[in-house]
């Protein structure tokens, strides 16, 4: 029974990575990258094996296994004694699709960079870390145990902050990592207060045990509602939501083959596989649902808004990321458990396609700048062929893959607010205009800077049949899972938390639904007419009409450029920090240091200097005048008196004494 | 004779020996003087030893002790003063302050 | 007789110390041999400590207790023994003096005094943790201060002799506050006693007055070896100017001393004086973490740097105790472990490049990482682990710090959470800094670590993973001792 093994599959990718890291040496053509490879193979049988048991109903999901990691003394119902922290494996639906899902994508990334990082100088290092983020990842989908997804999450962060900042002779890529680790780790901060009320509360870190603790109304609703916002500001960090949005744009500065596995499968999906992971919090509170919800909702808008403007092909992508990301999480915050996670699923077939097929080009003209480039569909024609099926997928054109999993979470938004619906309807039509924008600005026409075109080159078979691949899945798997609710009833196997709250939902809002059928061709003609206007603006020669648009809207244009200033408001989030540690340490060096600890000696040093000419002037002259007195005024007069030298007259004196003596008794 | 006649005797040569010695002007003869001192603390041993404790001999061995501590010390008091003599060419004490303070 | 297993941890560096002294000045191989001799049997006798204690049993274990003083009005016992709160901290001493002495093998001048100063330092800080005799726990605890003086003394940097006396003239004024609140405990005593564990069960005739006196005079003594705000500038001094072994056995095991002497004396004695002075010590731990944070930030001196992240780690400490649980009391203790080893392995490596830049001064690098990638790895491996990467060893325990204050302090625990991210800011900026980025041409040919330092760092670095990933190791060793000390006043 493959299920059995399912601890795996973390393992072997991190295996893999140690090996990779610390076995050989640092060359060219290293061959320790399939070590990689081969591990990630594995990993995805088991995964695949674990996917087909659970869906031929060979498998029970979920599948729970765990083993002793560590006991710590705890006062638990407030009395001291010992608590054995559990770890192991937790298997429901959703954590077998990530599974596939994130094996898949990583394995086709690994293989895709053995072309694309060809001649790197730490060409071994890039694969050591890549495994390791898969590892990581793969820890936190797996993992039963709160504490252990924690511990994975913050894995991730690290190694995407070794990814972001691999080529770190450069300027920007150090920053890059930096704010992307601290960014998030802003929104870690929130989970780990979740996790202390979690544990504060509910007295355990096992999911499931979490689950019927919060499912038999033993936590109050204040706290669950808290840990709901903790879980929900490190999802933020992690997924990229507003306002913590800003590390991913910038992200960017890593190798493209790791931007694709940062927005397909790790790191980002991990905020939204969180909020479905522990769903159970967020249904025992309305208010947290209704905070994901929105927050899912202005994330996607602001970012969808602001991929319009970027010139550099892997910022619009990063942002149409985010404006997914958003898409997804407001599909979790209305109630839409299956239609989130579905939207990460075909999500991150066709950005991963996307990313890399970005990173063909880039790998084909040397620059990220979308002006210098143009016609490019000659020169690279399976690039471009399977870009266009992953630009279609993103558009949510049918049949391809996000039509299917964006329409459902249309549908489920239009049961929850028709407000927010309105606003997701036009934020995914913008999602139509940006992606277009870039497949036109990058293939259409004639090559603008000939220079960098003509010498483009379509890239090797090792990049390229990963490349088919996505497309293929990005055309199919969309159709395929929804198929007869075949996703729906998957994910929702093992009384998954969400499903069981979607059915409820559904009876509810029977009566207020919208038509499926009207949803899907109302969004397609919309998306199909924002297409029609980015081939009007994008597609020419040049793009005078999208400049003097441009022109007319400046402000608007500016305020997008400069991402709404976020990025200002946090840098200078930072920059008060700063001011406040240099306030910090100059009143410990001047005014704790001086006046209260110096202070101090130097207030001993008063008191010593006074009780010195205490000395000085009382008890040391006493001392001297004593000693003058018996000197000087007694002992010279006495002296020259009696002590002549002549030894007779001592010897008189003795006789007297002696005669005294006897004669008084 | 009883015990008293010694010790009178003791005292007549004590005093003589401490006249002489803090009035001689001579250190040969002060040094004698002080030997008669000796002597009448001598006699007053023998004496007492022979009256009071007729049975032990302390008070005669201490007799003999004394003799040779003064034959010891008028050796002593004799090689000072013939180096003073050398030294200083004096032997009269009222020439001699060196104790003065 | 019983083995007396703690008698020799306690006493091989003491003969290593004066086998030190008899040997002749230029025979350097002899006194590096003796010295190290002496220190690595301590340790090898503290590894069979380690796996001679007994888990499942809260009480004192390994107990020696002989007659010392035993005079009319005074008796004095040398009673010795370890439960699972110091026997943690013994092996820890031991381990870090180890590797300490192998750090310092680089030291040039008066290298026979320095070694004997060294055991000798060694000696007080092993009975520090192990005496269970109140006369003879200050003794060991003086007797820290005078190695500690010569050592940051004679082989410090530019400004050793302010650093010392300094450190000399705060510690000394403490242990005066703490000698005082020795004898008010004897006389209180009934027989008057030294002995700790019998102070302990006499609380209940103490006055809460009198117990907030001795509180107050046992806590002067130890904040300022923790340091808690706001004893603690004479951290910095102390561990800039201090050789880098020095500051090393500094922050890893005197610090202890203060966290141990809260915990063995404010809490176990004064339980009265302890629960009024909660409210006061949680305060001082959240500015311990956040404003030890901010000042390390604001750093440009490396070792400036770690020794305010001490101060901040440190707070993590005092929070759990004032969170006065068994998880808390389980994470201070684990905590004073890891940043043991952590804090150990960072000095150590600030060291390394001292050696070869002769500046600590964080601008003046860039790129170092392609340049020297071994160094950068541990570096950076250290990094993460002292703030808190989950993994390493920092996390559990910190972890366990914020749980176990938690249910009490909720507001003063989320306040301290952002420790937290500023830590992890000022370490990364400093990697930043210092390993990324452009190389910086001034440091060209730098050379990477050699042997003697990878030997002295990389035990480290395996046990800061190794007890990430296996806390067992360390945890099961205090739980029993925890939950009975949480267990005390219930």
């Amino acid at each position: 029974m493959m299920i059995e093994n399912v601890w795996l599959v973390p393992l072997l990718p991190l295996a893999a990575s140690l090996v990779i890291l610390f076995g050989g040496r640092e060359r060219e053509d290293s061959p320790m990258p399939f070590v990689g490879i081969a591990a990630m193979a594995a990993s995805l049988y088991i995964s695949l094996a674990v996917i087909f048991d659970a869906a031929t109903g060979a498998a029970a999901l979920p599948f729970e296994k765990e083993w002793l990691w560590y006991s710590f003394a705890a006062n638990l119902g407030g009395q001291p004694s010992i608590f054995e922290m559990r770890a192991g494996v937790l298997i429901d639906g959703a954590a077998a699709v990530m599974l596939g899902v994130v094996c898949l994508v990583s394995l086709l990334v690994q293989i895709y960079s053995l072309g694309y990082m060809h001649g790197d100088r730490k060409f071994k290092r890039y694969f050591a870390y890549i495994s390791f983020f898969t590892a990581s990842m793969l820890g936190l989908v797996v993992s039963n145990n709160l504490i252990v997804v924690f511990a994975c999450w913050e894995l991730v962060g690290v190694s995407s902050y070794l990814l972001i900042g691999f080529w770190f002779e450069k300027e920007a890529p150090p920053y890059a990592a930096k704010k992307a680790f601290i960014t998030t780790k802003l929104g870690d901060l929130g989970f780990f207060l979740a996790l202390l009320l979690i544990f504060t509360y509910a007295g355990s870190y096992n999911l499931v045990r979490l689950k019927e603790t919060v499912e038999m109304g033993y936590l109050p609703p204040m706290v669950l509602t808290l840990i709901g916002l903790g879980l929900l500001c490190g999802a933020a960090g992690k997924s990229a939501q507003a306002p913590l949005f800003i590390w991913l744009p910038d992200a960017m500065e890593g190798p493209t083959p790791v931007s694709a596995l940062i927005h397909a499968a790790t790191m980002v999906a991990a905020g939204i596989y969180l909020v479905a992971r522990c769903y159970f919090f967020f249904l025992a509170s309305p208010i947290a649902m209704e905070t994901v919800a929105w927050a899912g909702l202005i994330t996607a808008f602001l970012a969808g808004s602001m991929a319009l403007v970027p010139y550099d092909i892997k910022r619009v992508l990063a942002f149409s990321t985010v404006s997914q990301l958003g898409f997804m999480m407001c599909a979790l915050g209305v109630g839409g458990y299956t239609a989130g996670l579905f939207h990460l699923t075909t999500h991150a077939f066709f950005k991963a396609l996307l990313f890399l097929g970005a990173g063909s080009v880039i790998h084909a003209v040397h620059t990220n700048d979308m002006r210098s480039m143009g016609g490019l569909s000659k020169r690279m024609p399976w690039t471009f062929l399977t870009m266009t099926v992953g630009c279609l997928a993103l558009a949510g054109i049918p049949p391809f893959a996000g039509f299917f999993s964006k329409d459902q979470i249309l549908e489920k938004v239009f049961e929850h607010s028709p407000v927010m619906f309105a606003v997701l309807v036009f934020t995914a039509c913008l999602t139509a205009f940006y992606t277009f924008r870039m497949l036109f600005l990058t293939f259409w026409g004639d090559g603008r800077d000939h220079h960098r075109v003509d010498h483009a080159e379509e890239s090797g078979a090792v990049m390229t049949v990963p490349l088919m691949i996505l497309a293929a899945l990005s055309l199919v798997s969309g159709w395929a899972l929804e198929h007869g609710h075949a996703f729906a009833s998957f994910v929702g196997s093992g009384g998954a938390a969400g499903h069981a709250a979607e059915a409820a939902g559904h009876a509810a809002a029977a009566g207020h639904a919208i038509n499926p059928m009207v949803l899907a061709a109302g969004v397609t003609a919309g998306a199909c007419f924002f297409i029609a206007l980015a081939y009007s603006l994008y597609a020419g020669r040049d793009f005078s009409r999208a400049q003097r648009l441009k022109s007319l809207f400046q402000p608007v244009f500016d305020l997008l450029e400069k991402r709404y200033g976020f990025d200002a408001f946090f840098l200078g989030l930072v920059d008060l920090a700063d001011r406040i540690a240099v306030l910090c340490r100059w009143v410990d060096i001047e005014v704790i240091d001086k006046v209260f600890v110096d202070g101090w000696g130097l207030l001993c040093r008063v008191a010593a200097e006074i009780s010195h000419l205490f000395d000085a002037l009382f008890v040391d002259q006493a001392v001297d005048g004593c000693g003058y007195v018996s000197r000087d005024i007694a002992g010279r007069g006495l002296r020259s008196l009696i002590a002549r030298g002549q030894v007779q007259e001592y010897m008189l004196y003795l006789a007297v004494g002696v005669s005294l003596f006897a004669i008084l008794k | 004779m009883t015990l008293a006649h010694y010790i009178a005797l003791g005292a007549v040569l004590f005093v003589i020996g401490i006249f002489g010695a803090l009035t001689r002007r001579s250190v040969i003869g002060i040094l004698m003087s002080i030997e008669l001192m000796f002597n009448a603390a001598n006699i007053n041993l023998a004496a007492f030893n022979r009256y009071l404790h007729p049975e032990g001999v302390a008070g005669q061995a201490f007799a003999l002790f004394i003799m040779t501590v003064a034959a010891a010390e008028v050796v002593v008091g004799l090689a000072l003063v013939l180096a003073i003599y050398r030294n200083w060419d004096k032997t009269y004490m009222e020439n001699i302050n060196l104790l003065k303070g | 007789m019983e083995f007396p297993l703690l008698s020799l941890i306690t006493f091989i560096p003491l003969a290593g110390a004066l086998a030190v002294l008899c040997l002749p000045k230029d025979s350097r191989r002899a006194i590096e041999a003796a010295a190290l001799a002496a220190s690595a049997v301590s340790f090898a006798l503290s590894v069979w400590l380690y796996f001679a204690f007994d888990r499942s049993t809260a009480a004192m274990q390994f107990v020696e207790r002989h007659a010392w003083i035993a005079a009319d009005a005074v008796k004095v016992d040398y009673y010795l023994g370890v439960d699972g709160l110091s026997a943690p901290l013994v092996i820890l001493t031991t381990l870090m003096s180890l590797i300490a002495l192998i750090a310092s093998l680089g030291i040039k001048e008066r290298f026979k005094e320095y070694c004997f100063w060294f055991l000798i330092l060694e000696v007080g800080m092993l009975g520090v943790f192990e005496s269970l005799d109140f006369f003879l726990f200050y003794v060991f605890w003086e007797i820290t201060l005078v190695p500690m003086y010569f050592l940051i003394g004679i082989w410090g940097g530019p400004q050793k002799e302010y650093a010392a006396i300094k450190f000399f003239l705060y510690t000394l004024a403490g242990s005066v506050f703490m000698l005082l609140g020795i004898l008010a405990l004897y006389f209180k005593a009934d027989p008057h006693t030294f002995d700790m564990l019998a102070l302990m069960k006499i609380h209940g005739t103490l006055s809460f007055r009198f117990q907030v006196l001795a509180f107050l005079a046992f806590y002067f003594g130890f904040a300022i070896k923790v340091p808690a705000f706001p004893f603690h500038t004479w951290l910095p001094l102390a561990h800039v100017e201090a050789p880098t072994a020095i500051s090393v056995i500094l922050a890893a095991v005197l610090l202890k001393m203060g966290v141990y002497g809260i915990l063995r004396v404010n809490y176990c004695m004064l339980p009265l004086g302890f629960e009024w002075f909660l409210p006061i010590l949680v305060l001082i731990a959240v500015i311990n973490i956040v404003y030890g944070a901010l000042c390390a930030m604001a750093q440009n001196d490396m070792k400036k740097m770690v020794a305010y992240s001490s101060i901040n780690h440190m707070g993590y400490c005092l929070l759990a105790i004032a969170g006065v649980s068994a998880t808390g009391f389980s994470g201070a203790a684990f905590q004073m472990i890891n940043h043991g080893i952590i804090t150990g392995a960072l000095f150590l490596l600030v060291g390394v490049v001292y050696d070869r830049a002769h500046t600590r001064d964080i601008g003046a690098f860039g790129g170092l990482a392609a340049k020297v990638p071994v160094f950068a790895g541990l570096m950076s491996l250290s990094c993460f682990a002292s703030l808190g990467l989950p993994g390493m060893a920092g996390f559990i325990s910190e972890f366990l710090c914020f749980l176990g204050a938690f249910p009490r302090w909720k507001i003063y625990t989320a306040v301290s959470v952002l420790g937290v991210i500023i830590t992890a800011a000022f370490f990364l900026r400093m990697i930043e800094k210092v390993f990324l980025g452009p190389l910086n041409k001034r440091w060209a040919d730098l050379p990477d670590m050699n042997t003697r330092e990878l030997v002295s760092v990389v035990p480290l670095a395996i046990l800061m993973v190794a007890l990430g990933i296996w806390p067992k190791w360390a945890l099961d060793m205090m739980n029993t001792t925890m939950v009975s000390l949480a267990g005390l006043f219930k």
